[in-house]
């Protein structure tokens, strides 16, 4: 039997499902709606309708679109999910629950990430929310894939994902940043995986050519393909843009090649050299200017402590960006300033 | 064809009063959509409409996108010789070819103990560069003709064109207290004490040194207004709403009393002083235990414009020791 049904395409996730469906059946993204993408490439993420539903393996999911999103996810055959504790909203009482192995122990504590992931297995129904404002982003993973994610934006990933994290390197990111020191990492490595994000504010998606870079702020960094390359840079108050020697290493891809990058990006993505004790304390010193040091006044006076001293003038008064060089997709949420959910 | 391309160039925003072909789905200006109905109240109040999901504002030779609808986002696409300067906080991200640099301020010492940012940036074509508020409210653009000047409230700024001037003004607005902090006397004294500070628990503790013989200073609509003005050229400055943004347009004397941090913007010409009222509650000398209500009086010639979400004001209904000009109304 042929199946002659016309199909239409995701624009988000680039499935296909029949041309009478007016949501992806994959990802939820409404299919009878144009895409709003900026003038410079920047996609909005899909506006999810008020109880849309999609589906992964034998499970389903059905979105509560509101201020403050919530999905509530259907688990089947032997489907598993895991997450954040704090961000299950309510479940079935008969829901088997078990603990996600997670590698970092002790590291992952003291980085302020979650020291338990949770793992809730079928059958039965779970719900998240991130408790606060925002936008879900429904993101299905393909196999061989990593997608590297924010630490604390993770609202649930299917089990065919495997769990790792990456550490940004670095004492001026930690500080800095504003991102945390972890980046979480799903890899998708034989089966294809899902993850569902909560973003603050609205959610942006640019995919970055091979070798092409911009700034972001790194407050508003959500998630990355692993091959985009991040480094921070520091903007001075006369205009430079200073790079910095940490930077978040790509995913060991040897299936694409790092041969095969251009040689600009190969150039950006190699840290630079360190000059000894006298180039380290000049590279100290050349992080605080101005802009840090107007910070810094700022975060005392509102009662910042020291530690909101020493980041701002780490940070350089806001002036420090992450630089994102492609190629793949980048994510970015428009509240960008540290936003933290009460368990955190 | 000609009588048709006349009838286009004469659509006139209800909102900015600016004209264009009208010919967009929305006002190339302001960003207003085009052709709505005026929202306007009985009272006046006109509610400026929700710049839409990605309308295109024109400036100079460059423009501006508006996206996003819950924390909206504004991506300048500058043209090589065209600029904007904004608060460094403001800033989403960038591509590396705009060249960002820091704007000479003048009285930094002032500045930040009236809380106003430090550093002002500006950026400078070819580029494109974009700025998010971090909070969800409204993006209001107020375009600018040559010469013309808006007030805005400290803070609420997101962007401006390098054309429009920027200068800052006391509100004189504002009332004194007793039992508050003691204002520091200079800059080495209020460093020092800063520093020690820190080196206990960290941070400012606000209730240290509070003392019924010292004076709290109050600004109720912030300490200094934003005042922006449009050189040669017109101009544009977006500014972010906390909530719904409402305009009216006061004439000649006609005054309104508003919820001090209500306000948003103003024009220039438009006056504002405080405004007390004293409910008739219990015997008189209780009256100033809390029994008061204090407003902003604004009058006209000019618009004001007001957000419906604003924060609560700090008032802790302690004696006045002194205020700025006002007026007062006891309630029978």
């Amino acid at each position: 039997m042929t199946d002659v049904e016309q199909r239409i395409q995701c624009r988000w996730c680039h499935a296909q499902s029949p041309s009478s469906a007016r949501t992806c059946d994959r990802c939820g993204a409404p299919l009878d709606v144009r895409d709003a993408v900026t003038d410079s490439g920047w996609r909005e993420a899909p506006r999810l309708r008020d109880l849309t539903q999609f589906h992964w393996s034998a499970s389903g999911c059905q979105m509560d679109a509101g201020v403050v999103p919530v999905a509530e996810v259907t688990l089947a055959g032997e489907d598993t999910v895991f997450f954040e504790h704090h961000a299950m909203l309510w479940k079935d009482e008969s829901v088997p629950m078990s603990v996600l192995s997670t590698p970092g122990g002790a590291r992952r504590l003291v980085s302020g990430m979650p020291f338990v992931l949770s793992v809730a297995h079928a059958p039965g129904r779970v719900a998240f929310s991130r408790d606060a404002t925002g936008e879900l982003v429904v993101i299905p993973v393909e196999a061989p894939a990593e997608v590297d994610v924010r630490e604390h934006a993770l609202v649930l990933a299917s089990g065919s994902l495997s769990f790792t994290y990456e550490k940004i390197g670095g004492f001026r990111v930690m500080l800095a940043a504003d991102a945390g020191m972890y980046l979480d990492r799903f890899v998708a490595q034989s089966a294809p995986g899902l993850l569902v994000l909560h973003g603050y504010g609205n959610v942006f998606q640019r995919t970055l050519g091979e070798g092409e870079t911009i700034l972001i702020d790194p407050g508003a960094f959500f998630y990355k393909d692993s091959k985009v390359t991040m480094e921070v840079t520091s903007i001075n108050m006369k205009g430079r843009i200073e790079d910095n020697a940490a930077a978040a290493p790509p995913a060991d891809d040897s299936a694409a090649g790092t041969a095969a990058a251009p040689a600009a990006a190969a150039a950006v993505a190699e840290p630079p050299k360190k000059g000894g004790m006298f180039g380290r304390l000049k590279s100290v010193t050349s992080m605080v200017n101005v802009g840090g040091i107007a910070q810094a006044a700022g975060s005392l006076r509102s009662g910042g402590g020291i530690g909101g001293v020493a980041s701002a003038l780490v940070g350089g008064g806001g002036s420090t960006m992450f630089r994102m060089t492609g190629p793949g997709r980048v994510g970015i949420q428009s509240m960008f300033r540290p936003h933290k959910t009460g368990s955190e | 064809m000609t009588d048709t391309a006349a009838a286009q160039s004469t659509y006139t925003c209800p909102y900015c009063k600016q004209t264009s072909t009208g010919a967009e789905t929305s006002c190339p200006t302001c960003g207003a959509p085009v052709n709505i109905q005026l929202r306007t109240t009985a009272s006046g109040w006109t509610e400026l409409p929700s710049i839409a999901d990605m309308a295109r504002i024109q400036f100079g030779q460059s423009k501006a996108q508006v996206e996003g609808r819950l924390v909206p986002v504004a991506e300048m696409s500058l043209a090589a010789g065209d600029g904007v300067y904004f608060t460094q906080n403001m800033l989403l991200w960038q591509e590396p070819s705009v060249h960002v640099d820091a704007m000479p301020l003048s009285k930094p010492w002032t500045r930040h103990r009236a809380g106003l940012p430090l550093v002002m940036l500006t950026a400078d074509g070819p580029g494109r560069i974009a700025f998010s508020h971090d909070e969800p409210g409204e993006l209001i653009a107020l375009p600018l003709q040559r010469g013309a000047a808006v007030d805005v409230r400290e803070h609420t700024l997101l962007v401006a064109t390098k054309g429009v001037a920027y200068d800052w003004a006391p509100t004189n607005v504002w009332f004194m207290t007793s039992g508050g902090q003691q204002q520091p006397v200079s800059a080495g004294g209020s460093l020092l004490k800063m520093g020690m500070q820190m080196a206990g628990a960290g941070g400012l503790d606000r209730d240290r040194g509070r003392d019924n013989n010292q004076q709290e200073w109050h600004y109720p609509v912030g300490q200094f207004l934003d005042r922006f003005q449009a050189g040669e050229k017109p101009g544009l400055v977006m500014v972010q709403a906390s909530g719904n943004a409402y305009v009216r347009e006061l004439g000649e004397r006609e005054s309104i009393l508003i919820k001090p941090p209500a306000l948003l913007f103003k024009d220039p010409t438009v006056g504002m002083q405080l405004h007390v009222e004293y409910p008739a509650a219990g015997m008189k000398l209780w009256r100033t235990w809390g029994n008061r209500y204090l407003w902003l009086r604004v009058w006209g010639p000019g618009r004001v414009g007001l957000q419906s979400c604003y924060e609560r004001l700090d008032d802790p209904g302690t004696d006045f020791r002194d205020l700025s000009p006002h007026t007062d109304y006891l309630w029978r």
